[in-house]
């Protein structure tokens, strides 16, 4: 080497170079999207996320959840994620535009997250799931099981498009977890205040050590109390039959507090610390989980969400990118046939 | 912290010094040169490699964690801070700021003060450095821990941490200017490309990440973007320059002879900061990307190789006929290990980000292997080599026992095949699962449990080396080693070691 300038100018120069190229020419090409609307201006898609689901965002980022966790749909063509039910078209950089950090994520050792908010039952089926240990809509094709035997993954996808107030002009907060946010703080909302009058009884019932067959003992529900759940011996027989119905709120609690409780060839650690073990005052929380087995807390106490980890879920609850775009091939609707033995978890 | 190193006159330590001083041949006048350049480097390279000894230990223990809790989920799992998803951050953080920059700021210095032929000026100032250095890194993962993680990946450390940590680079790079402003005659060496480089490469980098993420954050994937070309910078352009010009000096340096080939270097630094530069979308292959972004990527890994077979030819051509060498110097030794898995280690992240392949591996644990081959068998294990040589000459004694260096050389180098194996074989068959869509997902990350027990094992070993060579390194510090005027080999040496290690 010659001299001492050409050496820095070359070794500037060249980190230049891939700034210039990897940083600071793609910022120009997509960094600065707008949200997609229709010719009206309306149906803006993405929307912001709702003050509770971004405060559940710092959580997920915090605890390392996209360690294992990617939010990223590959084309048909890259990879079997349309397949696996992850999302009905590949992710494209207009879906992330509000997101912050950025969650895309390197690593599968769980599934892909990110529509798992679009995989939750449709809100009118939501709610009453939250206070009733047995489903309320269980004949409906949309109870799918953390592992489903058969038609439930498919047939799920295609029940919520129909309910789900998704276009909503207005709607700044997702569907999703303006449901979540008003079942999390029962005076917030009138569904959420109906939602607390219809579910003491059931709440109660659930909240003892109970045994499998509680949920029939409960005959006060809003519903009629289905039989633990119409799928219960497809599922792994020793496990609870009445887990709530699967990317729920309440099944996201569950998952999160006690992961092989819902699945147990799950590898999740679990996040017991987000959830709060108290004395029962009075009645059982609306919000106290419905846990069975050697979870279950003893007689007299509860375990509820904290804060946390309702902002959380409420997050989870968020992720959806069912929403079309302009730029991106959907692939072919979710198909009614479905091919057998396929996980949606 | 450095209480061994405290401050003597530095010109008074018993470094291996010609027999007699008042009879001076033109030898004897480099060696006390070099004495006195060893004694001036003294108390910062103390400093810093016991530091990152302790980071290392530190990050072995949280390794440990962070391999058991993947096949055992419920381990700890009640507490917070000692749930996975911030263990793994904190175990990649102090692997990577404590122990890996540290131990290569500390090579550095010593590298640098020896070529440019100039006794350390100022230590006090890399003191600080130092100083700040761990304080930024002991926020960081207590940042973590405590749930403050920002994250972003390789960038977790909250923005205090970060601030602290740049504070303290500042100190440490003005003090290579100062040296450079100092320097004694000749060409620059190789070896001080590359070191330079990494100096001025790494507060680039830092700064535009840190700059695009948190101070004018860019919009939306570009985050990832900008995420992953700070990561692979740093893989590459901070650790790999580092790593690459300490094997440039010891090389040569242990076996005494010159660099193969001059010309070829140069090519190989210059392809490797323009190549190396440009890869990073590799790892997000197929994501919500602009495809020319990572097609990119994807060509400068291949033009990457360009690099890669230069720095090998020339350690090669230079190492010929020297290689029965390694049987004696535990320098040589790790060294040239490191070298070898640089290429083994290039060559797999070619592998892995050709297409046709990431649909497979991208979202498995073979992105944890070729990660641990690059910071692991390749820098580390160079790193561990420099010490070996550097050490003896800050505190004037030779390592005490040869036995321990065998243990900590051949536990490091099981343990890291063991783990690449393992983790390899099982990112395998769990991303030619996860792709095969009759199967369910839990399938994928079920088959993958075995392997990952394999890794905990292969982590046992490798335990087992950094305690051994942190013990060691302790018998060094407290001036426990031996006093000799020969080197420790690894094996006796039958006729005449002189010629076998130059000074």
């Amino acid at each position: 080497m010659k001299g001492f300038t050409p050496l820095i100018l070359g070794i500037c120069a060249t980190l230049a170079f891939s700034w210039m190229g990897l940083a600071f020419i793609p910022n120009l090409q997509i960094g600065h999207l707008d949200p997609q609307t229709d010719e009206e201006g309306k149906d803006a898609y993405p929307v912001p996320k709702s003050g509770m689901a971004e405060r559940g965002r710092r959580i997920y980022a915090a605890n390392g959840c996209f360690y294992c966790h990617s939010q990223q749909v590959r084309a048909d063509y890259a990879g079997s994620d349309i397949e696996r039910k992850w999302g009905e078209r590949r992710s494209a950089p207009r879906d992330y535009i509000f997101e912050r950090p950025v969650e895309l994520g390197k690593m599968r050792m769980g599934p892909d997250l990110a529509n798992i908010g679009h995989r939750a039952p449709a809100e009118d089926q939501n709610a009453p799931a939250q206070g009733s240990p047995a489903p309320a809509v269980a004949p409906s094709a949309a109870n799918a099981s953390p592992t489903p035997g058969g038609s439930a993954a498919p047939g799920a996808v295609t029940a919520n498009q129909a309910p789900k107030p998704q276009g909503t002009p207005t709607a700044v907060p997702s569907t999703a977890t303006a449901s979540l946010a008003a079942a999390a703080s029962p005076p917030a909302s009138p569904s959420g205040k109906t939602q607390v009058a219809a579910s003491p009884s059931p709440a109660i019932a659930a909240g003892s050590p109970a045994n499998a067959n509680v949920a029939n003992a409960a005959p006060a529900g809003p519903s009629p109390p289905a039989p633990a759940t119409p799928d219960a011996g497809t599922t792994l027989a020793s496990l609870p039959t009445d887990s709530p119905q699967a990317y729920s709120a309440a099944w996201h609690h569950q998952h999160l507090y006690s992961p092989r409780s819902i699945n147990v060839d799950s590898n999740m650690p679990a996040y017991k610390f987000l959830y709060v073990k108290r004395p029962v005052s009075g009645q059982v929380s609306a919000r106290a989980l419905k846990l069975r087995g050697e979870e279950a807390p003893r007689e007299g106490w509860e375990i509820v969400p904290s804060y946390d980890a309702e902002c959380l879920v409420a997050y989870l609850m968020s992720l959806d990118q069912s929403h079309p775009l302009k730029e991106v091939k959907s692939a072919a609707p979710a198909p009614t046939s479905p091919s057998p033995g396929k996980s949606a978890k | 912290m450095n209480s061994a190193a405290s401050a003597t006159d530095p010109t008074e330590i018993p470094l291996k010094a010609p027999s007699s001083v008042t009879d001076l041949t033109a030898g004897d006048v480099s060696q006390v040169e070099r004495a006195l350049i060893d004694a001036s480097t003294r108390v910062p390279v103390l400093m810093f490699y016991t530091s990152a000894l302790a980071w290392l230990l530190l990050g072995t223990i949280l390794a440990g964690f962070t391999s058991f809790k993947l096949h055992s989920p419920d381990l700890f799992s009640n507490v917070a801070f000692l749930t996975w998803g911030r263990i793994r951050p904190a175990h990649v953080n102090v692997m990577l700021y404590g122990w890996a920059s540290m131990v290569g700021i500390g090579t550095a210095i010593w590298l640098m003060a020896r070529l440019c032929r100039t006794t350390l000026r100022h230590p006090l100032l890399l003191v600080a450095g130092g100083v700040f250095w761990n304080l930024g890194v002991l926020l960081g993962v207590g940042g973590i821990l405590a749930g403050d993680s920002t994250g972003y990946n390789w960038l977790e450390f909250p923005l205090y941490a970060a601030i602290t940590l740049f504070v303290a680079y500042s100190l440490i790079v003005s003090w290579a200017v100062l040296m450079f402003r100092f320097r004694r005659g000749g060409p620059i060496y190789i070896t001080q490309w590359y070191l330079l480089a990494a100096f001025l490469w790494f507060p680039w980098i830092y700064l535009a990440a840190q700059t695009m993420l948190f101070v004018v954050p860019v919009q939306g994937v570009l985050q990832a973007a900008v995420d992953w070309w700070y990561a692979n910078n740093l893989l590459f352009l901070w650790f790999g320059s580092l790593g690459l010009g300490t094997a440039y000096y010891m090389i040569p340096k242990v076996i005494g002879r010159p660099v193969y080939s001059y010309h070829l270097a140069a090519i190989g630094f210059w392809s490797y900061a323009l190549f190396a530069s440009w890869t990073g979308m590799q790892r997000l292959i197929d994501g919500p990307f602009p495809a020319w972004m990572v097609t990119a990527s994807i060509a400068a890994m291949i033009l990457a190789l360009i690099p890669v077979a230069t720095v090998g030819l020339n350690h090669h051509m230079t190492m010929r006929d020297y290689f029965p060498l390694m049987r004696y110097s535990p320098t040589l030794r790790f060294t040239v290990f490191g070298a070898m898995s640089y290429t083994v280690f290039s060559v797999l992240g070619v592998m892995i980000s050709l297409r046709s392949f990431a649909r497979f591996l991208q979202f498995s644990e073979v992105s944890i292997a070729y990660s641990h081959l690059g910071l692991y068998a390749f820098f580390t294990m160079i790193m561990f080599g420099a010490m070996y040589y550097i050490v003896p000459r800050l505190v004037g004694r030779e390592w005490r026992y040869s036995s321990l260096i065998k243990l900590h050389f051949w536990s490091s180098v099981y343990g890291i095949a063991l783990m690449t194996l393992m983790l390899l074989a099982g990112g395998l068959v769990q991303g030619l699962n996860m792709d095969n869509p009759t199967l369910a997902f839990t399938e994928s990350t079920q088959s993958v449990l075995p392997y990952l027990r394999g890794r905990s094992l292969a982590g046992v070993l490798m335990t087992v080396a950094h305690f051994t060579f942190a013990y060691h390194f302790g018998l060094m510090l407290f001036g426990l080693g031996r006093t000799a005027s020969v080197p420790t080999f690894l094996n006796p040496v039958n006729p005449d070691p002189e010629e076998m290690v130059a000074h």
